[in-house]
Formats: structure tokens, C-alpha cells, sequence
């Protein structure tokens, strides 16, 4: 915790840090000060007025708290007569040219402009000219959508592309209540972060054509989790609901903070892969092309494993590290061979510096760290061994073409642990669908070396095991999560303080030995 | 606390009371005059002969919903959920998508109200911001063969047409 000060807001002390402006200031103890065009990732701009606070003995008497720094002793005015006034009045301008759109608006519910009317303005209009129409509906690429009528001009999606991707296609272009955000001509945003001016915009102004008119965003249950799209681990907001007589269903992800891995942000791709979620799903256990149920496939496993001579294993890097350690238990006691072999998921020179990765898998440090094999000539040498395949959820389609993979397996019984009813998983002898990452508890180590935990968000319907309990049910010695989370602590000391689920949530830093073992 | 208690007398208990007989022929008289009445003159009947005779439903009655629609027939619902997310019985359903006919942006794609489970309260009026759904089709009783037929889709919810002129509406308590 940094250094912290004391200072008075309405005249109760309070103890705030240091090095922070007003508004984050007094903020982190739980006092609001309201505000429109600051964001902490982008800095004050100090264009809307909304934060302004009264200095009490302080010349000048009143500045917008964005733009001041708290220092120790100030006396911070909210609730005076003066303030409130202008709180009203901010509000009075923000409103006189916003159309009542609220019904038809995806931000209603979320929407700060709607929030602050109702602490602290509720004035009625006393405009008696027409309000000032502008462009609605206005496809700014990479599926946003504007609507200049809705726009308050803080400027912080302008902002965000200047500073933050540095691709720089938006603008405020003309004045006062002319004054519009737009892009230029035919050339419309186009980086990979653009739908982050989407949560940013504190209006309805920017929406997300993807979410646009799906759900209410206060219908939406929101659950905490880890994207999963490529190594860099983003915290995100799993929005998911349950309609009536209808599935649970993801209907965003939404970038939480996490200042140790992804910031305010995340990028687009992570974003919609929601979809992959609930699209393509595997529903059902398949033994050859029939559908049977779960205990009897299971059975048939079994069967198969004791038939085999020799069986090879092959783990998804995308698993958590409890299943991953799950897996290597049954493999150790089915004496098969284990690999994680899976060069598929890097795409070369995909990332970017900020948050995109090379690496598409969100675990293959845990790979690393519980000392998996993860070479081409020694899964390919396993697979031509064995009589068996057993894949936990390796998309093998990514590394191999198809008749690449005919070839491969072509002696090779193949039983598939499976989220996704796809070619792979069709070539499979025996099919067994298993929960996506929005399913299922579990930690994983990013490309940073920070391991961090999630819990299972979504409930499907069609009620898919995670890979670990698959793994137990096969005969793998760790039965339950805490066993898992046990075992995983021999291979990291840092835990040995901590149990699955009070792991903290900005993540656990592995030490220098740890880091070690994981890029060994 | 002392609470106001007030003795009632017991009735029945005198002995021609307690003889029973004569009360039940007491009774009997009356049930028999109503009947022969009755017989000879059913014009005095407070009897409606429902379904021949329909009772006359007053303009601030909730009977089946019904979604309205603008001077050039398109519906005037934007699919803004209020309705849905102020239905006490769940039985709103709202699917929304883009609107086509230049309105606005937003309209409902699919509409549905499961009568089996509306409780008829008027949340859904009293919530809407553009008096797009209404209760005022004057339909009291909804019949049917089997549960798929109380189910109402946005076709039928916009062809059922008021039962009041508007200012009947209005003064009805709207």
C-alpha cells in the first residue's frame, strides 16, 4: 500500500493515498464524485464539468477534481449549496440536446449520464427551440456503432484510440452544440481494440453492434473470469443469462481491471469469444456415431483403456492446471504417455506488444511447469505406438490438416474429452463433451508467470463434466479439486499459503525459482 | 394492551329454535316461493343468460393485451422491456431487433405473452413509455383446447383491436 494522507471531504476525515488525484483519490474510500470524461487509463481532460468540487479556504475556491491532486489537509466541498448547484446545472447542459433514446438505448441501465440525472440533476428541460438533430446509427467500423444525438463529447474514445492504439481514427470535429465525433472519410476504426471505446463512452453514444439490442443489460448476470484466448490471461466479466425455458447463454465479455495483467482493457478477438462458448457445443456422449449416455460411454472407455497395450495421452494447453495435474496423475497410472503437444495454437508474430500474444493457448506455462512433453517427434513417436489416443481437448486441427491427421491416427483409437462438436471430434471413436473455461473452476499461469483463478460462471444445460472429473472417473487417483489444488502445490511453493478459492484476485506473481521452472 | 371486546349474543337458543323443524320448514318456505316464483315468472330472474347476454365490460377493465400501433400501421413498441422486466408473473417474453420501417431503431422481433400465466395486473400498461401495449380489447374470457393456444404472439397481440374510443380510454383511468 503506498503512502497515504489526510484530508476532510464535507468535513469528515478521511484517509486517502497518496499521488492520486481527487476523484480516484476519494473514490477508493467509497465517496463518488461525479464525472464524465475521466477515465484513470486515459487520464484527465477536464472538458465536462461534472467533477468540479468546491476547496474550502483554497484559492482557487473551486477545480475540477480530475485535474487536482489530493493533498494532505484539503478541504473538499461535495455537498454545499454552491456545488450541488453546479452538479444541477452540468447536467441541465449535458441534457438540453440528448434525445430521450433511454428506451431504445443498450447503455440504459450502465449508463452514467442516466445515473447522475437522477442523484444529481433531475431538471426539467427549458428549452423552447427544437433540440439540434445529428447522425444516429452511424457504422463506425470494427462494430461500433455511433449515435452523435447521444454523444456528450467527453472525448474519451478520441482519446483511448490516440493514446492508448495510437491508430488515432476518431475526432471531435466543429463547436460548441455542433461539436460531433466522427471519423474520417471512408476511413473507418480500425484497430484491434476497438470495442473498448464501446465500455468507455460513460453514454449510449457508442454501441457495440454485436450486443446491440440482445439483452437489457440489467437482465445480465455478471461472474468474474479469465479470457482465455490467448496466453495474456485478461480478466474479464462473464454476462451471461437464462431466459425463460431457454439455455444459460454468454451474452458479452467485458474487460475487468486487473493492473497486474490487462489493465482496463482487453482486445476484440478475446472479446467475441464469448461466441465459441455457446456456439458448436458438444452435447451429448457419442460412442462411434450413436448417442449413449454418459456412465456408458465412460464404460466403454474403461474397456478400451484395458484392451490397449499402449495408450497415449495428449492434454490441451488451454486446461487449467488442476486438470492438467489430473491428467498426469491417470497417465502415470495408466503408464501412457503424456504429451501437450500443440504448436498449432502459436500464431507467429499475432501479438503486439499490448495485450494480443502469439501464443493463443491461456495455460502452456502450466505445460512447462508440471514438466509435460510437448514435442512433435515424441507425440507423433507415442501416437504411432499406441493402440489408444486419449485427447483432452487438443484442437488437433490447428497443427495438422486433415489428411495429415488421417494419416496420423489412422491405426489409433481415438477417445476425445471435447467442448466442441467439430471435424475433430467427429473423426473420434468415442466423443465425451467437457466444459468450456466459463463452466468450470481453475488457475492457470499466464505469459507473465502470474497465476490466476477463476470460478465457473455459466451453468448449460446439457450439464458438461470438467476434464478433471472426466480424468478421476477414468481412474485418475486425484479424485476431487482439492486434491488437485494439493498436488499442484508441490510444484509451486507459492500456494502453500493459500487454498482454490481465496487465491487473491489480481493474481499471484510466481517467484524467480518458480519462473524458472516454468520456462525450462 | 387491552384490546375492545364486544360480547355477541348467541342466537338459537330458544326452545323453538333448538327444535330445528320449524326453522327448516321456515326456510323451506322461502326457497320454495323463490322456486315457484320462479316457474311461473322468470322475467324477474338476476340471472344474465351468459353467453346469449354479454355483460358490459367498462372501459378501465384489464382484459387481454393487445400492442398498438401508429396512424400508419406500424407497431409502436421498440422493445424497450419495461413490460417484461416489470411483470411480476413472468409471462413476457421479448426478442428485439433492428426496425426495418424507419421509425426508430429498435422493435420487437417477437412478442409473446403466455396468458396461462399472465395474472392480469397492468404492471405491463402502467410500465410502457409509448402506450404500446394495452388491456382494453374488452376480452374477458380466454378459452381454449390445449396450452399452446393461450400462448400470444406478436400477430395476434397487434390485430385485436380496442374495444373503447380513446376518449373512453382515457376517462377510463389510463
Amino acid at each position: 500500500m503506498a503512502d497515504t494522507i489526510k484530508l476532510f471531504v464535507n468535513g469528515v476525515e478521511v484517509e486517502v493515498e497518496t499521488g492520486k488525484n481527487l476523484i480516484d483519490a476519494i473514490g477508493a474510500v467509497g465517496i463518488e464524485i461525479p464525472h464524465l470524461c475521466y477515465h484513470p487509463a486515459l487520464g484527465a481532460d477536464g472538458n465536462c464539468r461534472m467533477c468540479l468540487v468546491g476547496i474550502e479556504d483554497g484559492r482557487p475556491p473551486l477545480v475540477p477534481a480530475c485535474k487536482t491532486p489530493a493533498q494532505a489537509g484539503m478541504k473538499v466541498l461535495l455537498d454545499a449549496a454552491h456545488i450541488k448547484k453546479i452538479q444541477r446545472d452540468v447536467m441541465e447542459l449535458e441534457l438540453i440536446n440528448h434525445p430521450t433514446d433511454c428506451p431504445i438505448c443498450d447503455q440504459a441501465g450502465e449508463c452514467k449520464l442516466q445515473d447522475y440525472y437522477m442523484t444529481y440533476g433531475r431538471p426539467e428541460s427549458r428549452m423552447t427551440v427544437p433540440q439540434v438533430q445529428k447522425s444516429k446509427k452511424l457504422d463506425f467500423g470494427c462494430g461500433v456503432v455511433h449515435d452523435q444525438e447521444r454523444c456528450v463529447t467527453c472525448g474519451r474514445c478520441v482519446r483511448f484510440c490516440r493514446e492508448i492504439t495510437k491508430t488515432g481514427e476518431l475526432g471531435i470535429i466543429n463547436r460548441t452544440d455542433d461539436a460531433r465525433v466522427n471519423i474520417f472519410p471512408g476511413r473507418p476504426i480500425n484497430n484491434r481494440y476497438a470495442l473498448n471505446v464501446v465500455d468507455l463512452c460513460p453514454v449510449g453514444a457508442m454501441t457495440s453492434k454485436d450486443f446491440r439490442f440482445k439483452q437489457r443489460v440489467w437482465f445480465l448476470k455478471k461472474a468474474p473470469g479469465i479470457c482465455h484466448g490467448c496466453a495474456k490471461g485478461c480478466n474479464i466479466t462473464i454476462e451471461h443469462n437464462r431466459e425463460k425455458y431457454q439455455d444459460d447463454i454468454i451474452y458479452r465479455f467485458r474487460p475487468r481491471l486487473n493492473r497486474q495483467v490487462n489493465g482496463y482493457f482487453m482486445c476484440d478477438a478475446g472479446r467475441l469469444s464469448y461466441r465459441q462458448e455457446n456456439e458448436g457445443r458438444l452435447l451429448a456422449a457419442r460412442l462411434g456415431s450413436q448417442i449413449r449416455p454418459l456412465e456408458d460411454v465412460l464404460a466403454a472407455c474403461t474397456r478400451e483403456i484395458e484392451q490397449a497395450g499402449k495408450i497415449a495421452i495428449l492434454l490441451s494447453p488451454n486446461c487449467s492446471l488442476e486438470q492438467m495435474v489430473a491428467v498426469k496423475a491417470l497417465a502415470a497410472k495408466l503408464q501412457a504417455s503424456l504429451s501437450g503437444f500443440s504448436t498449432g495454437y502459436i500464431k507467429e508474430g499475432d501479438g503486439d506488444g499490448l495485450l494480443i500474444e502469439d501464443d493463443k493457448a491461456a495455460n502452456r506455462a502450466g505445460l512447462a511447469l508440471l514438466g509435460i512433453d510437448c514435442s512433435r517427434e515424441s507425440f507423433e513417436k507415442a501416437v504411432r505406438d499406441a493402440q489408444l489416443l486419449i485427447n483432452f481437448n487438443n484442437d488437433l486441427t490447428r497443427t495438422y490438416s486433415d489428411s495429415e491427421l488421417k494419416k496420423l491416427l489412422k491405426d489409433t483409437k481415438v477417445i476425445i474429452a471435447a467442448t466442441h462438436d467439430d471435424r475433430l471430434s467427429a473423426m473420434a471413436d468415442i466423443a465425451i463433451p467437457v466444459a468450456t473455461s466459463s463452466e468450470y473452476a481453475g488457475s492457470l499461469i499466464n505469459c507473465h508467470n502470474i497465476l490466476q483463478t477463476f470460478a465457473g460462471a455459466v451453468s448449460r444445460n446439457h450439464k458438461p463434466a470438467n476434464i478433471g472429473e472426466i480424468a478421476a472417473k477414468l481412474g485418475s487417483p486425484l479424485q476431487s479439486r482439492a486434491e488437485q489444488f494439493a498436488e499442484l502445490r508441490k510444484y509451486l511453493s507459492v500456494l502453500k499459503d493459500f487454498e482454490a478459492d481465496t487465491v487473491p484476485a489480481e493474481g499471484l506473481k510466481l517467484n524467480e525459482s518458480e519462473a524458472a521452472n516454468v520456462t525450462a | 394492551m387491552s384490546a375492545k371486546v364486544k360480547t355477541m349474543d348467541r342466537k338459537g337458543a330458544s326452545l323453538q329454535e333448538r327444535l330445528y323443524l320449524i326453522e327448516i320448514f321456515k326456510g323451506m318456505a322461502t326457497t320454495f316461493g323463490h322456486f315457484f316464483r320462479n316457474l311461473l315468472d322468470n322475467r324477474k330472474l338476476y340471472v344474465r343468460h351468459y353467453p346469449e347476454v354479454q355483460p358490459e365490460i367498462p372501459a378501465g377493465w384489464r382484459g387481454r393485451h393487445r400492442l398498438t400501433s401508429h396512424a400508419d400501421g406500424t407497431v409502436k413498441c421498440v422493445a424497450c422491456f419495461m413490460c417484461q422486466t416489470n411483470c411480476p408473473a413472468n409471462c413476457i417474453m421479448i426478442k428485439a431487433g433492428e426496425r426495418q420501417d424507419g421509425k426508430t431503431e429498435k422493435m420487437p422481433v417477437k412478442f409473446t405473452i403466455d396468458l396461462l400465466e399472465c395474472i392480469y395486473c397492468g404492471y405491463c400498461v402502467e410500465a410502457c413509455p409509448l402506450d404500446a401495449i394495452r388491456m382494453d380489447t374488452g376480452i374477458f374470457s380466454v378459452t381454449g383446447n390445449n396450452r399452446e393456444s393461450f400462448i400470444l404472439e406478436l400477430p395476434e397481440l397487434l390485430a385485436s383491436p380496442g374495444a373503447y374510443s380513446e376518449e373512453e380510454y382515457k376517462k377510463g383511468g389510463a
